[in-house]
C-alpha cells in the first residue's frame, strides 16, 4: 500500500490546540455559507477525573482515500481520484442518490439541501483546494495552522516523517500512523497520543472496503446470469413434470371414465 | 438562535456597495489605482496586497487576496516576524469584521434616550462640527480636564494622545490597567523594561503562570512554544483550569486562585537556600544577593503547600528542575498571571526567577532583558510641545498611585471618579476603539459613569456597547480599509495600508483626529496632508518611495546598534531583586507574599480567560468567529454541579456582590471545585450587534472594582459568585 505516490495531509493530535483557524481558513477560501462546514472536531475532548485529566480532539475533512468508497458507489461517476491525490466531486454529474454518504466510512461527504434544490450541487465535502495546490500553495487549512499540526506533501514523505517522530517519541505517540493502510490508504494520515477510536475514528481492515464490496459487485452478473439459468432450469423442469403429470392425470381419468 | 448571513449573501451586498462607489466616479477607486500602479493589481482589480492585522494586538502581517475590489482571502505574510505565513482564526476571520452587516457607515447622531439605540444619519461635516463643539463647550465652562479620553492600545493612538494633550486634559484611560499593569510595573522596577522579550530557540524549561498561550494565541509566540514543546522542552503551568495549554503542558498544577505568588516564592526559597542560582551573574548584576536567600527563608516549600495545595515534594522538584535547566529555563511574564490584588508580587517573584536562572543575559537568552530601540530611523512629524496641564489625574496616578507609569493609568479608577465626581466631575467622553462597558469591572457603576456625562462621542467599526450609549458614533474604516502609522518591528517597519476601499463614509483615524483638532484650533499637532502624507513623512529619512514600502510590505531600518554591554535601565543599573524605589514608597523592596481574598461559604472564584476564536469584547460579532466558538457557558466541577443539584445544560444565575447573570452551565472536569469560569466578552447589551446579542453572559456585569496599591492593576479574578438554578 505504501507505494502510494501523491499529495496527502498529516495531522499531529499532540500539537493540535483545537483553535480552528482551519476550519475558518476553508470556510473562507472556499466560500462555505454561514451555517455549513467542511472541516470538524471529533473526540472524546476532555478525559479523566479532574485533576488527573488528558485531551483527545482532532479535526478531520474528506481523507481522500486512495480506494474512494464514495467513487465505486457512486452510479452515475460524479467522483474521480485525481493521480495527485484529490478525491473530486462533480456537482453536474450528481443525481443525489446519497449512495456515497452511505458508503464513506468516515462520514465525510454530507447533503447540502440548499445548494441542492437550487444549483443541483447535492454534496459538500473537502476538495484538498485544488485552486491552491495546482499553484504550489498548501491547502488553506494547512496554510496557516499556527502550530504546524497540520502538514502537506508528499504522501511517501509525510509517512517517513511520522515514523520518525514515533520513533524519536515511542512514549509520546501511538505505534501508528492512522491512514497508512486503513480502508486501503489515505491522504489524511494521522499521529495520535491516545487510542484512534477515542478520536472518532473507525477501525477498519486494510483492504479497501470497496475492495470486498466491488468483487461481490463483479459478481452480479455471474450470479444473476447462473441464477437465472438455474431457475429457468428448474422452471422448465417443474412445466415438464407438471405437463407430464397431468397428461398422465387426464390419461388416468380419461381410463377411469372410459371405465 | 441569531441570524446568519450566507458569504454569498454578503458578497451580494458588498457587489452592490463596490457597483455604488463605481458609478459615482469616473475614474477607478483610489486604492485600487495605487495598488495597479504598484503592480500588486492587476486590470480586472485581482491580486495580493500586503498588511497588517487588528484582530489583536498582536499584529501579525497579512496577504489579502482580492478579487474585483473586494478582500476575499488573508494570509499569514511569511516575511512578518509575528505571523511567519500564520494567521490564527480571528486573523483569519478578519475579512468578516469588514464586511460585517452592522457596520456603522455612516457618522450617527443619537435622537432617542442614551442607550436606547434611536440614532439619525449625519454627514462628516454635521457630526464633525457638532463633536468640536460640545468638546470646546465643555472645555470653556469647567476647564480640558473635563473631557476623558479612552482608547485601546492601537496604531494610530500617538495621534489620539496628540488630540488628548493639546486639547489640555490629563484624563486618559487605556486598558492598561484591566490587563499588564501588574507585569510592567514588576518588570520595569526590577529590570527597568517594559517588557522582556522571550526567546523559545534553546529553551528547556518553561514556566506560565495563567499564561494560556495556546488560547491566548500570539501567533508566533503560540508556535513557537509548540516547536520547544515538540522537540522536548517541558512545560510547567499553572492555573486553576485545564485549559488547552494545560493539555500540551509537561505539568498542569491546578493551583488555588490567587496562590501563584506563593508558590514561586517557595521556588525561590529552594533556589537561593540551596545555593542552585546562577552566582556568577547574580553577584555582578543582580541587587539584593546578599540578602535574598535570609529574605526568603520564611517561604518554605511547605508553607507554600498549606497556601497553594501543592505539594511541597512538588514546589521542591520543580524548582531543582528550573534551576537545573539554568540559562535555558524561562519563568514566562504573561499578561496578568492569577489577575489577583497580589499579581504585582507574583510578577516580581517571576522577574526574579528568570535573574536567578540568569538568562537575562543578551539577546538570545531565553528572557531578554535588553530592548532595541525600535522604530530609530524613521522621521518624527513636527508638533509644538503639548499645553502644560496642572489638573490631578482623576484616576488617581501618580498622586495616589505614585508607581503606575503615566501612559498606564488606571481606568477603574477613572470611571470611580466620573461617579463620585471627586476629586472633580468630569462632563464629557471621548472614546476611540474601546468598548469601556464591556471591558471595565462592575458593567452597571460604568453605565452610571455614563449617565454623569454631558456629552459621549464613539469612534468604531460597529455599533458596539459604548457606541449604542453615546451621544455621536464617528464611523472609522476597518483595518482592512485605512492607513495607520508604520509598526516598526525589528529591523523593518511594516505599513497597514488600504487593501480595499473604506465603505461607505467610514474614515481612518489619523484623517478624523486631523479633522476634529483643526476644528479646535489645535490643527498644528496633525500637520500631514493626509494619510498617505504622514508615512510619507516617516519614510523621509530612509529615502524609501511610499510606492516601494506599499508594494513590498515594510520598509528597512538601519541597523540598531548594540554595544554588548549589558545594562538595566533600573536605578541601579542593575536588577532590582530588592528595590528602594518600592521601600520609598512604603512596599516591600522584596518580593512579598500577600494573602488574598477568599470566597465564603458558598461562594466560588470567578475566574475569566481568553478562548482563540475571539479578542476580548470586540469580535463576538464577526459572524465566522461566532460559527466556530463554542457555545460561552459557566464551567463548573461535577462535584460542584452535583451537591448544587445542578446538571449540565441547566441555566443557571450567577450572583456577585455587583450584579448578576443568566448562563447555561457547562458541568465538565477541567476546573476546580472551588472556582467557576466565564468566557469574557459576551452578553452584549447593543442590539445593534445582531450576531452577538443575546448570547451568553456578561462577567463584566459580576466583576467587582479592585485596584492593585503598587502597580494599579483590576484584580479581576477576585469576584466570589454564588450559583443557582434559574
Amino acid at each position: 500500500m505504501t507505494e502510494i505516490k501523491h499529495k496527502a495531509f498529516i495531522f499531529d493530535a499532540t500539537r493540535c490546540i483545537d483553535c480552528r483557524a482551519c476550519m475558518v481558513a476553508c470556510s473562507v477560501e472556499n466560500q462555505i455559507p454561514m451555517n455549513k462546514t467542511r472541516i470538524w472536531v471529533s473526540g472524546l475532548g476532555i478525559m479523566g477525573q479532574f485533576p488527573d485529566l488528558d485531551r483527545a480532539s482532532i479535526v478531520y475533512h474528506c481523507m481522500h482515500c486512495n480506494e474512494p468508497d464514495c467513487l465505486s458507489a457512486c452510479p452515475v461517476g460524479s467522483y474521480t481520484k485525481r493521480p495527485d491525490g484529490p478525491v473530486i466531486y462533480d456537482p453536474d454529474k450528481c443525481i443525489g442518490c446519497r449512495y456515497c454518504m452511505n458508503a464513506c466510512p468516515f462520514s465525510v461527504p454530507h447533503f447540502d439541501y440548499d445548494k441542492g434544490l437550487v444549483e443541483c450541487a447535492f454534496i459538500d465535502k473537502c476538495t484538498m483546494c485544488p485552486q491552491r495546490i495546482d499553484v504550489g500553495l498548501a491547502p488553506a487549512c494547512v496554510a496557516t495552522c499556527p502550530t504546524d499540526a497540520l502538514e502537506f506533501g508528499e504522501r511517501e514523505e509525510l509517512l517517513t516523517k511520522a515514523h520518525e517522530r514515533i520513533k524519536t517519541h515511542p512514549d509520546r505517540y501511538i505505534d501508528h500512523v492512522y491512514g497508512e493502510f486503513e480502508n486501503g490508504g489515505t491522504s489524511y494520515l494521522i499521529l495520535s497520543h491516545v487510542p484512534f477510536s477515542q478520536l472518532g475514528l473507525p477501525e477498519l481492515p486494510e483492504s479497501p472496503i470497496n475492495e470486498t464490496s466491488e468483487e461481490i459487485m463483479g459478481m452480479t452478473i455471474p450470479i444473476a446470469l447462473g441464477w437465472g439459468a438455474l431457475l429457468s432450469g428448474v422452471a422448465v423442469g417443474v412445466n415438464l413434470y407438471n405437463n407430464n403429470k397431468e397428461k398422465h392425470n387426464s390419461t388416468d381419468a380419461k381410463a377411469e371414465a372410459d371405465k | 438562535m441569531t441570524s446568519t448571513v450566507s458569504r454569498r449573501d454578503f458578497l451580494k451586498m458588498g457587489a452592490a456597495s463596490a457597483a455604488a462607489i463605481t458609478l459615482g466616479t469616473m475614474l477607478p477607486p483610489k486604492v485600487a489605482q495605487a495598488a495597479r500602479q504598484a503592480g500588486q493589481l492587476n486590470a480586472e482589480g485581482d491580486g495580493y496586497i500586503s498588511s497588517m492585522c487588528e484582530m489583536c494586538v498582536w499584529r501579525c502581517g497579512l496577504i489579502a487576496k482580492i478579487k474585483e475590489g473586494r478582500v476575499v482571502k488573508l494570509e499569514g505574510n511569511p516575511e512578518h516576524p509575528h505571523s511567519k505565513g500564520k494567521l490564527c482564526p480571528r486573523g483569519q476571520s478578519g475579512l468578516m469584521n469588514t464586511y460585517d452587516p452592522d457596520r456603522v457607515l455612516t457618522p450617527l447622531i443619537r435622537v432617542g434616550k442614551r442607550g436606547e439605540g434611536l440614532f439619525r444619519k449625519a454627514s462628516w461635516e454635521e457630526a464633525l462640527d457638532l463633536v468640536a463643539s460640545k468638546m470646546q463647550g465643555i472645555k470653556d465652562q469647567y476647564g480640558p480636564e473635563a473631557m476623558v479620553f479612552s482608547s485601546t492600545h492601537n496604531l494610530s493612538q500617538p495621534l489620539f494622545e496628540n488630540l488628548l494633550y493639546a486639547f489640555g486634559s490629563p484624563n486618559y484611560g487605556t486598558q492598561r490597567s484591566l490587563c499588564f499593569n501588574a507585569m510592567i510595573t514588576a518588570f520595569l522596577l526590577t529590570y527597568g523594561i517594559e517588557e522582556p522579550s522571550r526567546n523559545y530557540e534553546n529553551v528547556e524549561y518553561i514556566l506560565m503562570v495563567g499564561r494560556n498561550m495556546m488560547e491566548a494565541i500570539s501567533t508566533s509566540e503560540t508556535s513557537e512554544l509548540s516547536h520547544a514543546i515538540d522537540r522536548g522542552a517541558k512545560l510547567v503551568y499553572l492555573d486553576p483550569r485545564y485549559t488547552k495549554t494545560a493539555s500540551k503542558a509537561t505539568e498542569w498544577i491546578p493551583i488555588r486562585p490567587g496562590t501563584d505568588s506563593a508558590f514561586l516564592l517557595a521556588m525561590i526559597n529552594v533556589i537561593t537556600t540551596n545555593k542552585l542560582a546562577d552566582c556568577d551573574f547574580v553577584k555582578k548584576y543582580v541587587v539584593g544577593c546578599d540578602d535574598i536567600q535570609e529574605e526568603m527563608s520564611k517561604y518554605t516549600p511547605a508553607w507554600a503547600e498549606q497556601i497553594t495545595g501543592v505539594p511541597a515534594d512538588t514546589i521542591e522538584r520543580i524548582a531543582r528542575e528550573y534551576a537545573a535547566a539554568a540559562h535555558n529555563a524561562m519563568a514566562h511574564p504573561g499578561w496578568r498571571t492569577s489577575n489577583f490584588i497580589n499579581s504585582f508580587q507574583t510578577e516580581r517573584a517571576i522577574a526574579t526567577l528568570n535573574a536567578l536562572s540568569g538568562n537575562v543575559l543578551k539577546l538570545g537568552g531565553c528572557l531578554s532583558a535588553e530592548v532595541a530601540a525600535e522604530g530609530a530611523g524613521l522621521g518624527v512629524l513636527n508638533q509644538p510641545p503639548y499645553p502644560r496641564i496642572s489638573a490631578l489625574r482623576l484616576d488617581g496616578t501618580p498622586w495616589k498611585y505614585p508607581l503606575v507609569p503615566l501612559k498606564l493609568g488606571v481606568f477603574q479608577e477613572l470611571r470611580d471618579a466620573i461617579v463620585s465626581g471627586d476629586p472633580y466631575q468630569a462632563h464629557g467622553w471621548f472614546i476611540s476603539r474601546q468598548n469601556p462597558i464591556m471591558s471595565l469591572p462592575d458593567r452597571g457603576k460604568t453605565i452610571e459613569a455614563f449617565s454623569k456625562m454631558e456629552f459621549i462621542v464613539t469612534v468604531d467599526i460597529i455599533m458596539n456597547d459604548t457606541a449604542w450609549y453615546s451621544d455621536v458614533v464617528l464611523p472609522e474604516a476597518s483595518y482592512l480599509e485605512r492607513y495607520d502609522p508604520l509598526l516598526p518591528v525589528g529591523d523593518k517597519a511594516f505599513i497597514r495600508q488600504p487593501v480595499i476601499e473604506p465603505q461607505g463614509d467610514a474614515r481612518s483615524a489619523l484623517w478624523i483626529y486631523k479633522q476634529l483638532g483643526e476644528r479646535l484650533g489645535l490643527g498644528d499637532y496633525f500637520q500631514y496632508e493626509d494619510e498617505e502624507d504622514y508615512i510619507k513623512q516617516q519614510l523621509a529619512p530612509l529615502g524609501v518611495s511610499l510606492e516601494e514600502v506599499k508594494s513590498k510590505g515594510y520598509a528597512e531600518l538601519p541597523e540598531s546598534k548594540t554595544n554588548g554591554q549589558i545594562t538595566f535601565n533600573t536605578a541601579s543599573g542593575k536588577i532590582e531583586v530588592y528595590s528602594e524605589t518600592l521601600k520609598n514608597a512604603g512596599f516591600s523592596p522584596w518580593p512579598t507574599w500577600e494573602e488574598p481574598a477568599m470566597p465564603g461559604e458558598n461562594e466560588f472564584y470567578l475566574l475569566t480567560g481568553k478562548v482563540a476564536q475571539q479578542t476580548q469584547f470586540g469580535t463576538q460579532n464577526n459572524q465566522l468567529l461566532h460559527k466556530y466558538s463554542d457555545e460561552p457557558r459557566l464551567w463548573m466541577n461535577p462535584k460542584s454541579a452535583r451537591d448544587l443539584g445542578l446538571s449540565d445544560g441547566n441555566w443557571v444565575e450567577v450572583t456577585s456582590q455587583v450584579g448578576n447573570a443568566h448562563v447555561v452551565l457547562l458541568v465538565t472536569e477541567a476546573i476546580r471545585p472551588d472556582c467557576v469560569y466565564m468566557v469574557p466578552g459576551y452578553g452584549h447589551l447593543s442590539k445593534g450587534l445582531k450576531t452577538a446579542f443575546g448570547v451568553g453572559a456578561s462577567d463584566s456585569a459580576l466583576h467587582l472594582t479592585y485596584t492593585d496599591p503598587i502597580s494599579g492593576s483590576q484584580a479581576l479574578s477576585q469576584t466570589f459568585v454564588t450559583v443557582k438554578k434559574a
